[in-house]
């Protein structure tokens, strides 16, 4: 149907970013849950954490999980609707304008967390 | 199998099971929940929280006080878990051939998707998260 264009390129970036979201959500529910063993592991694992490689991690896979977000929408759209598959391709251009518009605050404010000093 | 359907019409006609149809309606439905859920989870834990200098055990027992954000947590953690797997599974059928392989990576997939789910129901709901000291 639109082998090569842009509705193939949705379709790939949807299913990458699907299978690196739920890999990062096995390891931050395994991390997460660990502190249940109580401060003084969940504090050095932190402390472990606070490279800002880690950081930059983060930014990565919410820049991920907002296009799998948007994206789902549009695909939604696509399956509900009597015009969502004809405008697929404008439909997936509107993604991206969101994406920006809403990408770019967080971005800042996740940015702002890692290499600022705290406080 | 799983389906390539572009419409709900043709999902229907398409489906080879009526639990097959369910999955495929699944996806929509977990799928706007979970665009509220993880974006609200986004907003409140990265972008008004400092998460790389006020995440903390304290912080831990702060939210674990409040059955709000426990239940809050447990249907994200369940939604995705379950939207997560099922994609992967599309996945698996599509780009492993092998019928003896495919099996053998559901069932690993499954299993650790499985004990990190139980973990992390048991951090919210089988544990008493205790102040420092």
């Amino acid at each position: 149907m639109y082998r090569g264009r842009e509705g193939q390129w949705a379709f790939y970036l949807h299913r990458i970013s699907g299978v690196a979201i739920i890999l990062f959500l096995t390891l931050h529910v395994t991390e997460i849950s660990s502190s249940m063993f109580g401060p003084k592991w969940f504090n050095a694992l932190l402390e472990f954490e606070a490279n800002p490689i880690f950081g930059l991690g983060l930014v990565g896979v919410a820049a991920l999980v907002l296009y799998h977000a948007l994206n789902g929408l549009r695909i939604i759209l696509m399956d509900f609707t009597s015009w969502g598959v004809k405008y697929q391709r404008q439909l997936w251009y509107g993604v991206w304008a969101l994406y920006v518009v809403i990408g770019f605050p967080m971005l800042f404010a996740m940015l702002g967390h890692v290499f600022g000093g705290g406080e | 199998m799983a389906m390539r359907a572009r419409r709900f019409e043709e999902a229907k006609r398409l489906a080879s099971s009526n639990l097959e149809l369910a999955w495929w309606i699944f996806m929509r439905v977990s799928g706007v929940l979970l665009v509220f859920l993880v974006l609200g989870h986004l907003y409140t834990r990265a972008v008004i929280f400092d998460f790389h200098h006020d995440l903390n055990y304290d912080h831990m027992v702060k939210v674990m006080s409040s059955v709000t954000w426990k239940f809050y947590n447990w249907l994200l953690l369940f939604l995705s878990i379950l939207h997560g797997t099922n994609g992967l599974r599309y996945i698996i059928d599509d780009y492993i051939a092998s019928g003896r392989a495919r099996a053998w990576v559901k069932i690993i997939v499954y299993t650790l998707v499985f004990l990190v789910t139980a973990f992390g129901t048991l951090a919210l709901w089988g544990w008493n998260y205790q102040p420092m000291e």
